[in-house]
C-alpha cells in the first residue's frame, strides 16, 4: 500500500512524500507510520502516545478526513495512495505534529476555565453534581472532551474567521455554564457574545460529525445561544 | 472586562482544507452541503427573481422560483428546527427530509396550475 506523507520542517518547503508499506492484517495508519519511522525513514515526525484510541494525540487528517490514526484500519481505507496530512488550523511544528496550544488559548480567550462560586463547597468539602441528576445529564456527553483537535480541524469556520473560537473551546463554555458550582457565567456570557462567537457557527456540524468521543459540539453552540437568546428578553439563566 | 486575546497564529505556517482539491471535497459532510446549498440557492433566488420581475409569465422562469424557494425555503426550516433545540444528530435526516418535501410540494403545486 503507498501511503502519501505530509513532510516538511521548518526552513523547508512542504511535500507529499511517498512511501510503500506493507499492510497487514489489522494494521492501523499509526501502525504503518511507526514502521514507516523504524525501517524507512527515522525523519519522519508524528505524535501519539496510547495507541489504544484513548489520548488522542494521533489525530491528523488521513484521505481529507480527521480521524484518530491508532483507529484507522489501512483495509477499511481506499486501495488507492492512503494521504496522511497533519490537523487543518493548527501551527505546524514539523511533519505531521502540530501545536495544539490554540486550543488552550480559545479556551482562556473565552475564559473557559473553572471559577468556584458560592456553591462550590458544601460542608463536607467539594460540592458534588449526583451523575443522575438533570444538570449532570445536560453536560453528560459534553465533559467527555479530551481536546484532540479533529473538530476545530474539521471546522470550516476556524478557517473563515480565525477569531472564532471554535467547537472544543465553545464545548467547554457550555459545560461551565450549564455547572452551579461556578460562578463565572456572568464573565463567560459576556465573552460569547462578541461578533465573532456564537454567531459564527453555521451549525453545519463537521465537528460533531468527526468527533471520536461522539460529543456533539455543534449541540452545546446552540444550547449557548439559545440562552444567549433568552436573556436577551430578560429570561433564563445565563 | 475584555476577552483575553491570544497570540496570533496566522503568521506561523498552518493547513487549511484548499477547496480547490479533489481531497477536501471527498469528504464533504452532509451539514455542510445543507449549509452550502441554502446560501447557493439565495443567489439563484436573487437572478430568478429579477427574471420573473421582467416576465412574470416564463413558465421555466416561473419553475425554477418555485423550485427555488422551496428548497431555500426548507433548509431554512430545517436550521430553524436544529436551532430550537432538535438534536443535532437528526441534521441528516432533516435535510434528506427538506429535499423528499421539496420535491413533493414542487409537484404537488406545479400540477395544480392554479391559474
Amino acid at each position: 500500500m503507498v501511503l502519501k506523507v505530509f513532510r516538511w520542517s521548518p526552513g523547508s518547503r512542504e511535500r507529499l512524500q511517498k512511501y510503500w508499506v506493507k499492510a497487514l492484517q489489522g494494521m492501523t495508519v499509526l501502525d504503518a507510520l511507526v514502521e514507516l519511522q523504524r525501517n524507512s525513514d527515522a525523519t519522519l515526525a508524528f505524535r501519539y502516545a496510547c495507541r489504544v484510541g484513548m489520548c488522542g494525540s494521533c489525530a491528523m487528517v488521513v484521505n481529507g478526513r480527521e480521524r484518530w490514526a491508532c483507529r484507522t484500519l489501512l483495509s477499511n481505507l481506499d486501495r488507492g495512495p492512503v494521504t496522511v496530512r497533519p490537523l487543518y488550523q493548527f501551527p505546524l511544528i514539523r511533519d505531521l505534529v502540530v501545536d495544539m496550544a490554540p486550543i488552550k488559548n480559545k479556551m482562556l480567550e473565552m475564559k473557559a476555565v473553572f471559577v468556584p462560586g458560592r456553591r462550590a463547597m458544601d460542608g463536607d468539602g467539594f460540592a458534588l453534581i449526583g451523575s443522575r441528576t438533570r444538570e449532570r445529564r445536560a453536560i453528560d456527553a459534553a465533559i467527555e472532551c479530551i481536546g484532540c483537535g479533529m473538530c476545530v480541524s474539521a471546522c470550516t469556520m476556524v478557517s473563515h474567521d480565525p477569531r472564532f473560537p471554535g467547537p472544543a473551546a465553545l464545548n467547554r463554555v457550555f459545560t461551565l455554564q450549564r455547572d452551579s458550582r461556578d460562578g463565572a457565567h456572568a464573565d463567560r456570557s459576556q465573552a460569547v457574545l462578541a461578533e465573532d462567537v456564537l454567531t459564527r457557527c453555521h451549525g453545519q456540524a463537521n465537528c460533531t460529525a468527526v468527533c471520536p468521543m461522539e460529543i456533539s459540539p455543534t449541540d452545546s453552540i446552540l444550547a449557548l445561544r439559545r440562552r444567549a437568546v433568552l436573556r436577551l428578553f430578560g429570561i433564563g439563566p445565563r | 472586562m475584555s476577552a483575553r486575546r491570544a497570540e496570533p497564529v496566522r503568521d506561523r505556517k498552518m493547513l487549511t482544507r484548499r477547496m480547490g482539491s479533489a481531497e477536501a471535497w471527498r469528504d464533504t459532510k452532509v451539514g455542510m452541503w445543507a449549509w452550502l446549498l441554502q446560501r447557493v440557492a439565495a443567489i439563484g433566488l436573487v437572478a430568478v427573481i429579477a427574471a420573473h420581475l421582467k416576465n412574470p409569465f416564463a413558465r421555466p422562469v416561473q419553475a425554477a422560483l418555485l423550485a427555488l424557494v422551496l428548497f431555500h425555503g426548507l433548509l431554512g426550516v430545517r436550521a430553524i428546527l436544529l436551532d430550537f433545540g432538535l438534536p443535532a444528530r437528526w441534521h441528516r435526516l432533516l435535510f434528506l427530509l427538506a429535499l423528499l418535501v421539496g420535491v413533493a410540494a414542487f409537484a404537488a403545486i406545479w400540477r395544480w396550475r392554479w391559474y
